[in-house]
C-alpha cells in the first residue's frame, strides 16, 4: 500500500515530539451496495474508502489523527500535527520493523469484487420471490446486500508490521405485510465474515420466508401486555439482551475510567451458576470475527463470566495502560477514520442443559421473545431497553397468541442475576453494534435462557 | 492530483465513456476533537479528509461510485464501477441531472471567528467546565463524556450542464455525561450544544445546566403503569420527531411505505401543530443553500394547524406526483446515493412556558429523554414503545424522579393528541428541533 520507508518516517516523526509509542493504521476498502425494492433492482452503488490513521500515546494520554492524503508530504504533516499535541519534548524510541505473518483463520473463497452484480441481483431476486409468495398479504419486500473487502495495514514504534484482508458479506430482508387496516414489519439479515459462497449457499427459504412470516404473524397479533414477567428469549439473535445488558459494560471503554457497574469485581459472582459468557473473535467466518483486532494482535477466546463468576474485560492497550492489564485482541475500529478501542466480536451465552421445550413447559405465564429488535444500554448504570420484534404471551406452560409492541427495560447487572434456565441450543446472530468507535459488525449469541422477572413495556397497559 | 483538475478530467472522461450526464459531489473536512478526564487531556483528535463521488446518466439509467483515493488511477475505477452500476438497474427511474435553479439564497453557515479560535483556547474552555461541573455538588463522581469537537467543511457539486456549487460550513460542538451518585444510586445526565458561536460558550452556564441535568435524576421513584397526561420536553419531542420524519417522504408515499399517502391538503394532526422547515433557521445546524441534487432550498410548511401542506420531494419523485420539487434530494455523503429529508425540521412554538405547561397537570409524566428510538419504533405503522427518563408532575409541579420506563403509543395519534405546545423551542444537533408538548396521554410502564 504505502513504501515501508514512509511508513517509518511516519512512525519516527509522530514521536518527534515526545510520546511513548506510535502507530499507523492504513486502510484500502472496496465496498458494493445494492438495494432491491419491490422486485426492481433501484439503487447500486461501489466505492473506495482509503485513508490513514495515526495514533500517538503519552503516557495516560491518547493522540489521534487521520487523513486521505497520502503524499509523503501529507502523511508526515499528519503526523507532526499529531505530535503537536505532546509537550513531554523526549523523542520516543522506535524498533526496526518485523513483518509479522499468521494463518489466516477465516477463509475466502469468493473474493466480491471478482464477483459480477448479475450474480448477487440473482440471489436478491430469488429471496424476493421467496418472501413475496410466502402470503399475498405481502406488500413490499426490500432485500439490501452489502459487500466490503478491506485491506489493512498496521505498523507501530515497537516494531509490529502487520497487513490483513477482511472480507464482509450481507444480505438483509424486510418484508411489509398489510390488511388494509395496518401494516407490520418483519426482518432478517444474516451476514458472515465470508466472500461470495456465503450468500450463494444462503438458505433462502429458511431467511426470506422468517422476514415474512414474522411481518404476517404481527398482523394478526394483540398488543402486548404491561407488566412484570418471566421472559423467555430465545437463540441465537436474542444474545443481543447480554450484548447491551453486560458485554458493553465489560469493554474497557467503561471499566477503565471505573464508569461501569462490573469495574474492580473480577473474582465476584456476578451471575448465577449456569451463566457462562465468552467473546470469540476467532469462531470461523462469523460476522464479528477478525483475523487480528485493530491493532494487530491476534484475536482469541476471552472467557469474560465463568459459572457466573466474572473472569475478565476486553481490553485495548491504551486502556491496558489506565488497567495496568493485558490487552485481549478486542481493539477494533469502523475505519481510520477512529480512534480505536476494545469493542466486542462474536459474543455469547455458552450452551446449558435444558431442552427449548422444557424451558417453556415450565412456565406457567409469561413472555416468549422469539425474535429480538436492537436495543441500547447505558454503561454507566446498566440501564437498557429493547424491543421484541416477534413475541407471544406464555400460558400454562404451551406458547399462546402473538403479541406485538413488546419492550423489555431493565438493568444488566440486576437481570444477570435473574436467569434461571439455559438451554441447549446455542446459535449466533448477526448484527451492527455502534458505540465510540465507530459502528461494527459483531455476533450476538446464546441458547434460549429464561429470566425470571423482566418488565415489560407494552401499548395495551396492565 | 489537484481536486479542480481531477473534477474536470473525470466529468470529460465519463462523458467520452458514454454517460449522457454526469455530475461530481466533493466534500473535504477538517476536524479537531479533545476529551478531558480530571483535569488532563485523556484523547486528542484532529482530521483532514475528503472524498468524492461520481453520478451519472448511463444508457437512460442512473449509476454512482464513489473513492477517497484521489490519484489518476481512480479515474477508469470510478467510470468503470459508476457504468457496472447503472446497468444493473432494472430501468429509467426518471432520474436525471440537474441544469440549476434560477436563484439561490445566499446564506452562510461558516463563522470566520470560530475558524479563528486557537486549539488552546478551545482545550482551556473544555478543561473548565469538567473543573466547574466537578466541582459543583459532592454527589458528581466523574464525567464519563467532556468532549469538545469542532468541524469545518466544504462541499461542491459540478456537473455537465454548466451547474457549479459551493458551499462551506463549521461549527463547535461541547458533549458531556455526568455521573452523580447518591447511596448506591447511580445516574447520568447528559448535555449537548452545537454552536457557531465561541463568545456564546459560557462554562459557568454550561458546567450548572450539565451538572443540573444529572443531579435532578437523583431519588428516583416508582409510581403506577398505566395511561398519563404527558408534557415531552423539547429535546425528548425532537427526537421522537426526528425518528418518525421518514413518513413525510414523497418516495416512502410511492412505495405504500407510508400512511400519509394521499393526505396532501388533509387534516393529520391537532390545530395547534405547525411543522416547518427552514434551512436557515438561524440556530439550526443543518441548513444548506442547495439540496442534494443542486436545488435551491427554501423555508417552508410542511404542516399548517394540523393540515398537511406537502410531502418532501426531489425533482424525481415530484415528477411522479406531478408537482415541483421542495428541494429536499439529500446527499448524506459523496459514498450516499440519493434520499429524502429535510433541512431544519421542527415544531413551531406556541406561547406558554414549559413550567406553565406543567402547571395544567394533577397526575401526569414529564419526559426528559428516549433512548431504543432506533429499534423500538416503527415508521411504517407510527407505532412505538421505547424506553424514556423523566419525572412525576403531581399538582402542577415536578416532584421526584421516575425510574426507568417506557412510553408506548401511535405517532400519528401522538400528533392528533397534542393539546399545548410550549415557547422553548430547541433545536438537536441534527437540525430537529422542538418546543416542549402537552400530550393527552400516552402508556406508561415503569421498571
Amino acid at each position: 500500500m504505502i513504501k515501508q520507508s514512509i511508513i517509518e518516517n511516519v512512525l519516527e516523526a509522530a514521536l518527534s515530539k515526545g510520546g511513548d509509542f506510535s502507530e499507523v493504521f492504513i486502510e484500502d476498502k472496496y465496498v458494493n451496495r445494492l438495494e432491491l425494492q419491490g422486485g426492481k433492482l433501484e439503487k447500486s452503488i461501489s466505492g473506495r474508502d482509503y485513508g490513514i490513521g495515526i495514533r500517538i500515546f503519552s503516557g495516560l494520554q491518547s493522540i489521534y489523527t487521520y487523513t486521505t492524503d497520502f503524499s509523503e508530504e501529507g502523511l508526515l504533516l499528519a503526523a507532526k500535527r499529531a505530535a503537536h499535541a505532546i509537550k513531554s519534548g523526549v523523542n520516543g524510541t522506535i524498533h526496526p520493523l518485523r513483518k509479522e505473518l499468521f494463518q489466516p483463520i477465516h477463509q475466502i473463497e469468493q473474493m466480491p469484487q471478482t464477483v459480477e452484480h448479475a450474480r448477487k441481483v440473482a440471489v436478491m431476486r430469488k429471496a424476493n420471490e421467496i418472501a413475496r409468495n410466502y402470503d399475498e398479504r405481502i406488500r413490499q419486500v426490500g432485500l439490501r446486500y452489502i459487500d466490503e473487502e478491506q485491506h489493512i495495514l498496521i505498523a507501530n514504534s515497537e516494531g509490529k508490521f502487520v497487513e490483513d484482508t477482511r472480507v464482509h458479506s450481507r444480505l438483509s430482508i424486510q418484508a411489509t405485510a398489510s390488511d388494509d387496516i395496518e401494516m407490520q414489519t418483519g426482518f432478517y439479515g444474516p451476514g458472515a465474515h465470508a466472500g461470495f459462497e456465503f450468500i450463494e449457499n444462503l438458505d433462502l427459504e429458511h431467511y426470506a420466508g422468517e422476514a415474512a412470516r414474522i411481518a404476517i404473524t404481527m398482523l394478526g397479533a394483540d398488543e402486548c401486555p404491561s407488566g412484570k414477567f418471566p421472559v423467555i428469549i430465545d437463540n441465537e439473535f436474542g444474545g443481543v439482551i447480554f450484548h447491551e445488558a453486560c458485554g458493553h459494560g465489560l469493554e474497557a471503554t467503561s471499566v477503565a475510567k471505573n464508569n461501569s457497574v462490573f469495574a474492580n469485581r473480577i473474582g465476584e459472582k456476578v451471575a448465577p451458576d449456569i451463566v457462562t459468557y465468552i467473546d470469540d473473535g476467532t469462531l470461523p467466518n462469523e460476522w464479528g470475527s477478525l483475523n487480528i483486532d485493530d491493532e494487530g494482535e491476534k484475536t482469541r477466546k476471552n472467557v469474560l463470566i465463568e459459572n457466573g463468576i466474572l473472569k475478565g474485560y476486553l481490553i485495548d492497550k491504551f486502556n491496558a495502560r489506565r488497567m495496568n492489564a493485558e490487552a485481549t485482541g478486542s481493539s477494533r475500529r469502523e475505519s481510520y477514520r477512529f480512534n480505536p478501542t476494545s469493542r466486542m466480536t462474536n459474543t455469547y451465552i455458552a450452551p446449558g442443559t435444558s431442552t427449548p421445550e422444557e424451558i417453556i413447559a415450565s412456565t406457567e405465564s409469561g413472555l416468549y421473545a422469539k425474535y429480538m429488535g436492537g436495543g441500547s444500554v447505558n454503561p454507566a448504570t446498566g440501564d437498557y431497553n429493547f424491543a421484541v420484534s416477534e413475541a407471544y404471551l406464555v400460558k400454562n406452560g404451551k406458547i399462546d397468541r402473538p403479541v406485538r409492541g413488546a419492550t423489555l427495560i431493565g438493568n444488566g447487572a440486576k437481570t444477570l442475576q435473574l436467569v434461571d434456565k439455559v438451554g441447549n441450543n446455542l446459535a449466533h446472530g448477526a448484527g451492527m453494534c455502534g458505540s465510540i468507535s465507530g459502528s461494527l459488525p459483531v455476533n450476538v449469541g446464546q441458547p434460549m435462557i429464561r429470566i425470571s422477572e423482566i418488565t415489560v413495556g407494552g401499548t395495551k397497559g396492565e | 492530483m489537484h481536486i479542480t483538475k481531477f473534477q474536470e478530467e473525470l466529468l470529460s472522461k465519463a462523458i467520452d465513456a458514454g454517460f449522457k450526464e454526469a455530475e461530481v459531489y466533493y466534500e473535504r473536512s477538517e476536524s479537531f476533537q479533545c476529551m478531558i478526564f480530571e483535569g488532563e487531556i485523556d484523547s486528542y483528535e484532529t482530521s483532514e479528509d475528503g472524498g468524492l463521488g461520481l453520478r451519472g446518466l448511463y444508457n437512460g439509467k442512473m449509476g454512482y461510485a464513489y473513492t477517497e483515493k484521489i490519484d489518476e488511477d481512480s479515474i477508469p475505477f470510478l467510470i468503470d464501477s459508476a457504468k457496472a452500476n447503472a446497468d444493473v438497474l432494472d430501468e429509467d427511474d426518471g432520474s436525471d441531472i440537474f441544469e440549476g435553479s434560477k436563484e439561490y439564497a445566499n446564506h452562510t453557515f461558516y463563522n470566520e471567528d470560530l475558524a479563528k479560535i486557537q486549539i488552546p483556547e478551545k482545550i482551556e474552555l473544555i478543561k473548565s467546565i469538567e473543573k466547574k461541573v466537578l466541582a459543583y455538588d459532592p454527589r458528581i463522581v466523574t464525567l464519563n463524556y467532556c468532549v469538545l469537537q469542532y468541524f469545518s467543511g466544504d462541499r461542491m457539486l459540478e456537473n455537465n450542464k454548466g451547474l457549479s456549487l459551493k458551499e462551506k460550513k463549521n461549527g463547535l460542538v461541547i458533549f458531556i455525561s455526568t455521573v452523580v451518585k447518591d447511596g448506591e444510586e447511580m445516574k447520568t445526565g447528559s448535555f449537548i450544544k452545537l454552536t457557531r458561536d465561541f463568545s456564546s460558550l459560557d462554562a459557568d452556564k454550561i458546567a450548572k445546566e450539565a451538572a443540573e441535568e444529572a443531579l435532578s435524576n437523583l431519588g428516583e421513584q416508582s409510581i403506577p403503569a398505566g395511561r398519563y397526561p404527558i408534557i415531552m420536553r423539547h429535546n425528548a419531542a425532537a427526537s421522537l420527531l426526528a425518528t418518525f420524519t421518514p413518513i413525510f417522504s414523497a418516495e416512502n408515499t410511492q412505495k405504500d411505505q407510508s400512511l400519509l399517502k394521499g393526505k396532501v391538503g388533509k387534516k393529520i394532526a391537532s390545530d395547534v401543530f405547525t411543522l416547518l422547515d427552514d434551512p436557515f433557521h438561524p440556530n439550526a445546524a443543518s441548513g444548506s443553500n442547495f439540496d442534494g441534487e443542486g436545488v435551491a432550498t427554501k423555508a417552508r410548511n410542511i404542516v399548517s394547524n394540523g393540515i398537511l401542506e406537502t410531502l418532501l420531494h426531489n425533482r424525481r419523485t415530484a415528477k411522479l406526483d406531478g408537482v415541483e420539487t421542495t428541494g429536499h434530494a439529500r446527499k448524506a455523503s459523496y459514498k450516499s446515493t440519493l434520499t429524502i429529508a429535510p433541512l431544519n425540521m421542527f415544531i413551531a412554538s406556541g406561547e406558554k412556558s414549559r413550567d406553565d405547561l406543567i402547571a395544567s397537570i394533577t397526575n401526569g409524566v414529564l419526559i426528559t429523554d428516549l433512548s431504543g428510538l432506533h429499534s423500538g419504533t416503527n415508521t411504517i405503522s407510527g407505532d412505538f414503545s421505547v424506553a424514556a427518563g423523566g419525572f412525576h408532575i403531581r399538582d402542577g409541579k415536578i416532584s421526584t424522579p421516575v425510574k426507568q420506563m417506557t412510553i408506548a403509543g401511535n405517532f400519528f395519534d401522538f400528533i392528533n393528541n397534542i393539546e399545548e405546545i410550549g415557547s422553548d423551542l430547541t433545536f438537536l444537533p441534527g437540525g430537529y428541533g422542538s418546543p416542549s408538548l402537552r400530550v393527552k396521554e400516552l402508556s406508561v410502564t415503569v421498571d
